[in-house]
């Protein structure tokens, strides 16, 4: 090749390159005015995993929660930033003084999507599908209270009465999960036992109706779902115009984290519905100063992942190694982690140190400075000398009385970016006092199937918990819980502390005064802050990257951060 | 070739393609984890979960999971997916559509380009367009398809030339069928090389043929002999390589479909998944061995 030859190649890919570049959309959308709410326009999220059913009785899914939460409805709501009960489907409700029993007066003159009539009779069929065994609803279990079911009743078509078995803590807070069903559209399949199976991700959105802001159009499998403004729906705002503004929500399917971001900034998603990673923050930030989107604050997440050790008595896995389920080893590994470090290094800045699961996103049930344990190496020496765990040869690691050394393993979840790299800084941080940590990271599959059968030493994971009220997170709580992580499923409770925690737990479930409830629980995070069960490290501050055009946005710590207020979203501009 | 080779062919190629699913049953199944393992996850209690269990028939020994599973294969019974709670077959089918779709375009894609550049290439050997041609071919073979399709899905939402939309064909297709393209390239261009140096192309130069057709019919033609040869792996690549691109650009095909399958331990989809693409890859060799003997009349001789 010529000189002459090659300098022109160059140029045309210089060229080439600043036509890219120029012709980068970095158009500023209007932002947020004051203007007001504006009727009309589309909005489009993204969503990470494909629908496959939009019953949200027989569906456990996030996806399934997003389809219920825009199209179907609830006899009242929580506001999850404020937690006061707002009235839905019910316009009033009144108890008994025991708070055993509700009567709901239901708003009158409410028509399905499809134009029926919404009546009491759809509030029962609802209860009588939850409860169905053929139905199997991951929903049953939490609206159950002390195992019962609720009992309901109509006095007319538009009211019903609601009856608790047992007095219960959570209260009609559990609510606020249950979208009413069409009767009309879902009693035959019911009764044909094809209940599961009537809105699977097959359905025709014909055969679809619901009371929610908005209805499904269209499913393209595995492609997006577009939800059209639902012209029966039943809520205006407070100059009296009709909800919701938007006329339509497209929700694109876009299962690469990356590629939803590169979406979110190029403008072709208004908002993501998932998670937002530490390390994407800056480049959001640099895309907020641009005027692009807006990062919004939705506080701080009650998900918090648990590092806990195998304590079932007599596990195989932790046989010759006693120290692993003594309390001062434990409370020596809280001292000798830096939650700080883990805040800054993992998440960048964006999380808040805990020292236990309830974290600032819980509200009323936090308890600041509850079983703070402080960074403290030499403590943590201390504490693993009284149990005899020494460096007796001298090579940086730990010894037992039976001179083995201190080591175990440490199972985490395998493409959680946030649980790796938090066991890869503990593992760093143990060990600079003399305890060798080997982590191995496996898949959900993997993991789960370990805990399981007891087959592990220790583990860096955590289910995901939908609720704040601790009273929906018994089998947290309790020792025969299925989540009790670090000796699940108890016969009887395995330590005197547990037996304590499992009465106050059941107490102030069954109690209906919240002041009480606080105080009974706060009780309970005391025993679990001094009997160090488990450790928590640092819980996320959410934030949530939203298109600058999108207005009427209240972020919440829940899934879905925006999309749970639909109704009240707008766009101030059209789509480009 | 002819009917016998051809039935013998089709009954190896079913064969295969059962064996091959029945052992993606077995591997998935021994995985750790299972159909309910993302309902733990999501904290579903573990009663509920019991219940699925039994219902999906996971309490019931693996022999017997297994001895059905094969069973409805051979019945062409694939089974009903835990996770979609809709048959396997369908599912495959819907998917296995898009999939076709996606690996044809690239497959259209890739001989358009690859094919002609690789002639040129090979004809012109000392050309310096050749030189960057053949250096541009080798950074794409170089470039993990992860990496190529997020390169591409950026510069479709960075310029908006191009649509990132899901279910919009043409990122996909291109970042599938580029790499595609460029093995051809390289492979045309040697045979092509190969080809102007056999005896009787330079007897038919020296014949006064004009360079023109001497290169674009008479050593294209010899040429394609070992390229269609590979065109079976071809089609067998662009199958297995759709996974990390159809994931990336949001296509839903098989690949994605199998990804999430195995995630949420749905071990009747992963079976079907693997029977699709077992059924895809023995299509794709059969077409290749029609297309050499349409090339290469010895192959259609010894056959």
């Amino acid at each position: 090749m010529t000189r002459s030859r090659l300098i022109r190649l160059v140029l045309a890919v210089a060229l080439a390159v600043v036509a890219i570049l120029v012709s980068r959309r970095v158009g500023t959308p209007q932002p947020d005015g004051e203007a007001g709410p504006r009727r009309g326009g589309r909005l489009v999220a993204s969503f990470r995993t494909e629908p496959t059913n939009f019953n949200r009785l027989v569906e456990a899914q996030p996806v399934a929660r997003l389809a219920a939460l825009l199209t179907q409805a609830t006899l009242l709501r929580v506001d999850p930033n404020s937690g006061a009960f707002e009235p839905r489907l019910a316009t009033a409700w009144t108890g008994t003084p025991d708070g055993l029993t509700w009567t709901f007066t239901l708003r009158p003159n409410v028509r399905f999507s499809d134009g029926t009539a919404f009546t009491a009779a759809d509030v029962l069929f609802t209860f009588q599908a939850l409860y169905d065994e053929r139905v199997g609803s991951p929903l049953a279990s939490e609206m159950r209270a002390n195992g019962q079911p609720l009992q309901v009743r109509a006095l007319d078509d538009h009211h019903v009465v609601l009856t608790f078995p047992v007095p219960f803590g959570p209260g009609l807070t559990i609510l606020d999960s249950l979208p009413i069903l069409p009767r009309h559209k879902l009693q035959a399949a019911l009764d044909a036992g094809t209940f599961r199976a009537a809105w699977s991700a097959g359905v025709n959105p014909a055969d679809m109706a619901g009371l929610g802001p908005f209805m499904l159009q269209e499913y393209v499998p595995a492609q997006h779902m577009r939800f059209v403004r639902n012209p029966n729906f039943w809520l205006t705002d407070a100059e009296g115009q009709a909800l919701p503004y938007l006329d339509e929500i497209e929700v694109a399917i876009v299962p690469e984290q990356n590629a939803e971001l590169l979406r979110l900034q190029a403008g072709e998603s208004d908002l993501t519905t998932g998670g937002t990673r530490a390390e994407d923050l800056a480049m959001l930030r640099d895309a907020e100063a641009a005027g692009r989107i807006r990062l919004m604050n939705a506080g701080t997440a009650i998900d918090v992942s648990t590092f806990w050790f195998n304590l079932t008595p007599g596990a195989k896995a932790v046989a010759g190694k006693p120290w692993l389920t003594d309390e001062s080893f434990r409370r020596a590994v809280s001292h000798a982690v830096n939650r700080q470090a883990i805040v800054d290094t993992v998440h960048l800045g964006a999380a808040t140190p805990v020292y236990g699961p309830i974290t600032p996103g819980h509200g009323q049930w936090f308890v600041p400075g509850m079983g703070e344990t402080p960074f403290d190496l030499g403590r943590a020496r201390t504490l693993l000398t009284s149990i005899g765990l020494e460096d007796r040869d001298g090579d940086g690691v730990l010894e037992d009385k039976a001179n083995r050394p201190v080591r175990f393993s440490l199972l985490t979840q395998r493409g959680n970016t946030e649980r790796e790299r938090t066991s890869a800084v503990v593992q760093e941080q143990l060990r600079q006092v003399g305890i060798a940590v080997d982590v191995v990271a496996l898949d959900g599959g993997g993991l789960v199937g370990r805990f399981t059968s007891g087959d592990y030493e220790a583990i860096y994971f955590g289910a995901q918990s939908n609720s704040a009220d601790p009273a929906n997170n018994l089998g947290f709580w309790l020792s025969n819980g299925g989540f009790h992580y670090w000796n699940p499923g108890q016969v009887t409770p395995a330590t005197e502390w547990e037996a304590r925690i499992d009465t106050l737990m059941q107490q102030q479930a069954a109690t209906m005064d919240r002041a009480e409830r606080i105080r009974l629980f706060t009780e309970v995070q005391q025993l679990v802050a001094d009997h160090v069960p488990a450790l928590w490290f640092a819980a996320a501050n959410i934030t949530v990257p939203v298109n600058a055009r999108v207005g009427g946005v209240t972020a919440a710590a829940i899934q879905p951060p925006v999309l749970w207020n639909a109704e009240r979203l707008y766009v101030t501009s059209e789509r480009r | 070739m002819n009917l016998a080779l051809a039935i013998r062919r089709v009954i190896a190629a079913l064969l295969l393609v059962i064996t091959v699913s029945a052992a993606a049953f077995v591997l998935a199944r021994l995985a750790p984890g299972d159909e309910t393992t993302s309902d733990f996850i999501a904290g579903v209690d573990p009663a509920t979960i019991a219940r699925k269990r039994e219902r999906l028939g996971l309490d019931r020994p693996f022999a017997v999971q297994l001895a059905t599973y094969v069973w409805g294969i051979l019945r062409l019974d694939l089974g009903e997916s835990a996770r979609f709670e809709r048959p396997v077959a369908s599912l495959v089918a819907e998917r296995g559509a898009n999939t076709a779709r996606l690996a044809f375009a690239a497959l259209l894609l890739a001989t358009v380009l690859g094919l002609p550049l690789g002639v040129l290439t090979g004809a012109h050997a000392r050309w310096w367009g050749s030189r960057l041609i053949a250096v541009m071919s080798i950074a794409v073979l170089a470039c993990p398809p992860l990496v190529a399709a997020l390169g591409l899905l950026y510069l479709a939402v960075s310029t908006g030339w191009l649509s990132a939309a899901p279910g919009h064909l043409f990122v996909p297709a291109l970042a599938l069928g580029l790499p595609v393209a460029a093995s051809l390239e390289r492979l045309q261009s040697q045979a092509t090389r190969d080809a102007m140096a056999a005896p009787d192309l330079l007897a038919a130069a020296a014949r006064g043929i004009p360079p023109r057709r001497l290169v674009w019919v008479h050593a294209a033609r010899q040429s394609l002999r070992p390229v269609l040869g590979v065109y079976g792996i071809v089609i067998g690549s662009l199958f297995s390589g759709s996974l990390a691109v159809e994931f990336v650009t949001s296509w839903p095909g098989l690949g994605r479909l199998m990804y999430d399958a195995v995630r949420a331990g749905d071990v009747r989809l992963v079976a079907g998944c693997v029977f699709a693409g077992g059924v895809c890859l023995a299509v794709g060799n059969l077409v290749a061995d029609g297309l050499r003997a349409w090339a290469d009349p010895r192959v259609r001789e010894t056959a």
